[in-house]
């Protein structure tokens, strides 16, 4: 079985993101970049299951322009096989994404599609839904457990009200959740051999995706600054405090 | 009449509005900082809240003849902080006030008891960056580490508190409040009083209030956790990084200390290939280029055979986690207790000087697990003994002491120093000899006796 997981590039986890003085996007100059986490726990996963014997392949694959090569060589380095850069300078919906990672799939047939269940600078959780919708297959998201079953997994998601198992016939795509494993770390003498891994550029025209602009976002603005706190000496002075504004 | 009391009720009449306690679990806390030699016993702790509270009990002090223990955050390594002996314990927990923010000077002033991480985060906050740091800075004091002038894992790039230090307020043991240097960054008219504060270990004066400088905040960076075969090759690899990266940080621990940090943080071995030595070091890594370069240096240590194994951060969250294997070690170790070494020598003197401590410990201690780490790229080893379970407490500090002996007369001879950046404090002080000359130490002794003539602070401390 091959395993495909999707991999983006996005500002890492915890660099303060600043946005750019005209609201036109966010200041990504000079900022450090890194795999967008959740993508990171789908790759780890994958790893752990052709560790385990029950796949012969991973592929990572990533939508972007030729920086995004950067990550995907992070995942060569973690483990991948090989990688696939799916080339476009546009900026992508997920539904353009779902589309291009189709075109993958109906190439590569893997019998499982592992992304993350949302990346962490749209916020969007729409691709993995999008994408097994189009496949017409079944889709198992915010996945903190995964265990392989021949042609079925099973799989515990964490929903509102706790925690969901749920069986899925293979192939399905399984988006995961913060809390189904810890990521290794890269080994150095695997970024080198990382190096010598095939890395397949495919152009997102080539593949027949067209970006669909549907969807324009206007203005980026930072959320309203929190106003100072103050220390109160007792409640008599609180009580003051909170009448002087109107709250009681 | 119980002379407890009678501390205490001097305190009460002669400083009112000094908050002093006399309760048994708050002389026990207050009594000892992070070593456990000593069974704690001061008199009474004082919360003064003010510079002229200070002043003002120091005034009583000198009068009544009472010896001062000054107490930060008490994480202080070698007891500068411990009363053991009836003495009152000066604690700065209640002078916690951030006085001042300067974005032009780059500066921030506090009062002494204002927790390192505290200005680390105040720092952060303003765009800027305060250096200092370790693994007990949540709790230790800015006041503390002014007077051990500690040093911690960034001194590689922005070196030690000292430099830090742009002005100082301090009470001296006639009561004098001092303002020394006053944030200045240039200042030449005369004697630079400050720095004689710094790292006088509570014993010249009290320091109320600093100025301290910030940097700018550091540039992404990357860390390699590193294994190694030998001392000789972790100097050859530092040497080799250090020629072509910015490091801010080269650690080194072994095999021993990563077994005791992963066991007590239950993390798995950050890589499969067991190693003798690792390193851990932290670079800046701006753009690809800086990481092409540090897989060059890699490839290169690797054919060379200094390198065995290595990892690298790929994100934040993984520059914290590979940092735990540094800093959870010495809090790993913590319960046995272990008997600690603060060893200073030139960075090109130490694989000499590892080497034969390591035949000497083995010589006089083969029965005593020994763990090794220290901030290796400024020449700093710590070395730890730890007390076999069985021993008494006793007789392991007894052993430790003959351990010391032939320990700090070795590094003697190589010109080091046997106190780095914990300080001397009680646990050091009968080997200052071994580090400084006589007339070094009568130099000292008279500067005390000029700033405190009473001889009230943390008498029995550093110096003989
Ligand atoms: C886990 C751990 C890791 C550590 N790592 C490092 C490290 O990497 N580098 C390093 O340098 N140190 C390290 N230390 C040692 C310790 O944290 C530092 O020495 C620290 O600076 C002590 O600060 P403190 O406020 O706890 O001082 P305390 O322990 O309370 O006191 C230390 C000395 O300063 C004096 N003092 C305290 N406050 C004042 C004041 N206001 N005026 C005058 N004298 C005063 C005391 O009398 C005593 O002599 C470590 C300690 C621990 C527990």
């Amino acid at each position: 079985m091959k395993i495909l997981v999707g991999i983006k590039r996005v500002v890492d986890y915890n660099v303060r993101v600043r946005v750019l003085n005209d609201g036109s996007g966010v200041d990504t100059d000079g900022v450090k970049m890194s795999v967008n986490p959740f993508d990171e726990i789908a790759l780890e996963e994958a790893l752990r299951i052709k560790e385990a014997g029950n796949a012969e392949e991973v592929i990572v694959v990533s939508a972007g322009g030729d920086e995004c090569q950067q990550q995907l060589r992070t995942g060569l380095a973690m483990g991948a096989d090989r990688a696939i850069q799916i080339q476009t300078s546009e900026s992508l919906q997920p539904l353009s994404v779902a589309r291009a990672l189709l075109k993958i799939i109906e190439r590569e047939q893997p019998g499982l599609v592992i992304l993350g269940k949302q990346a962490i600078d749209g916020d969007n959780s729409q691709t993995g839904q999008m994408l097994a919708a189009l496949w017409d297959r079944p889709q198992a998201t915010f996945a903190s457990k995964m265990v392989l079953n021949g042609d079925t997994a099973t799989i515990t998601r964490e929903v509102d009200a706790g925690l969901e198992t749920i069986e899925v016939d293979l192939p399905a795509v399984v988006t995961v959740d913060l809390r189904m494993n810890e990521p290794r770390f890269v080994k150095l003498p695997d970024i080198m051999k990382a190096k010598r891994k095939p890395l397949d550029v495919i152009s997102l025209g080539d593949l027949g995706v067209s970006v669909d602009g549907n969807l324009k976002i206007h203005h980026f603005a930072p959320p309203p600054q929190r106003q100072k706190g103050i220390m109160v000496e007792d409640t008599a002075q609180l009580v003051q405090e909170l009448k002087n504004r109107g709250l009681i | 009449m119980n002379p407890k009391m009678d501390v205490a009720a001097i305190w009460k009449q002669k400083c009112p509005g000094l908050m002093v306690s006399t309760e048994a679990p708050i002389l026990e806390s207050h009594g000892q900082d992070w070593t456990r030699f000593t069974t704690p016993a001061p008199a009474a702790v004082v919360f003064p809240d003010s510079s002229e509270q200070v002043c003002a009990l120091v005034q009583v002090a000198a009068g009544a003849g009472l010896a001062l223990v000054p107490s930060g955050g008490r994480t202080g390594l070698s007891g500068g902080a411990v009363a053991a002996h009836g003495e009152t314990v000066v604690s700065f927990d209640r002078m916690r006030k951030v006085l001042d923010f300067n974005s032009i000077d780059r500066s921030v002033t506090v009062e002494a008891g204002v927790v390192t991480a505290t200005v680390q985060a105040l720092a952060r906050q303003n765009g800027l960056y305060y250096p200092v740091s370790f693994a007990s800075e949540g709790s230790s004091q800015i006041g503390g580490n002014i007077a051990t002038n500690a040093g911690g894992i960034r001194v590689l790039k922005y070196g030690l508190t000292r430099d830090r230090v742009a002005g100082l307020k301090v009470v001296t043991g006639r009561g004098e409040l001092l303002d020394l240097n006053r944030g200045l960054v240039k200042n030449a008219s005369g004697y630079d009083l400050r720095h004689l504060f710094i790292a006088s270990e509570g014993t010249l004066g009290l320091i109320v209030e600093a100025t301290l400088n910030l940097a700018s905040p550091p540039l992404p960076s990357k860390v390699l956790l590193l294994g190694l075969e030998s001392m000789d090759s972790l100097m050859k690899v530092f040497d080799s990084l250090r020629a072509s990266l910015e490091l801010s940080a080269f650690e080194f621990f072994t095999d021993r200390a990563l077994h005791h940090v992963c066991r007590a943080n239950a993390l798995p071995a950050p890589f499969d290939t067991t190693c003798p030595l690792y390193v851990i070091t932290e670079f800046d890594c701006p753009d690809e280029q800086a990481e092409e370069t540090v897989m060059e240096r890699f490839e290169y240590c690797s054919e060379q055979g200094w390198l065995l194994d290595g990892v690298i951060s790929q994100n934040e969250r993984q520059i914290r986690e590979l940092w735990r294997y540094r800093e959870g070690i010495s809090e790993s170790i913590s319960h046995f207790p272990p008997y600690k070494n603060d060893l200073s020598v030139r960075v090109s003197a130490v694989p000499e000087f590892l080497q034969r401590l390591d035949g000497l410990m083995q010589k006089i201690c083969p029965d005593f697990e020994v763990v090794w780490y220290g901030h290796i790229g400024d020449g700093n080893l710590h070395m730890n003994i730890l007390k076999p379970v069985d021993l008494s407490l006793d007789d392991f500090e007894s052993r430790s002491h003959e351990i010391s002996e032939r320990t700090y007369a070795l590094t003697e001879q190589i010109g080091g120093s046997i106190s780095a950046e914990h300080g001397i404090g009680m646990l050091k002080q009968p080997w200052l000899g071994r580090t400084r000359s006589g007339a070094e130490i009568k130099f000292m002794q008279q500067i005390k006796a000029v700033f405190d003539p009473a001889g009230i602070f943390n008498p029995g401390k550093l110096l003989p």
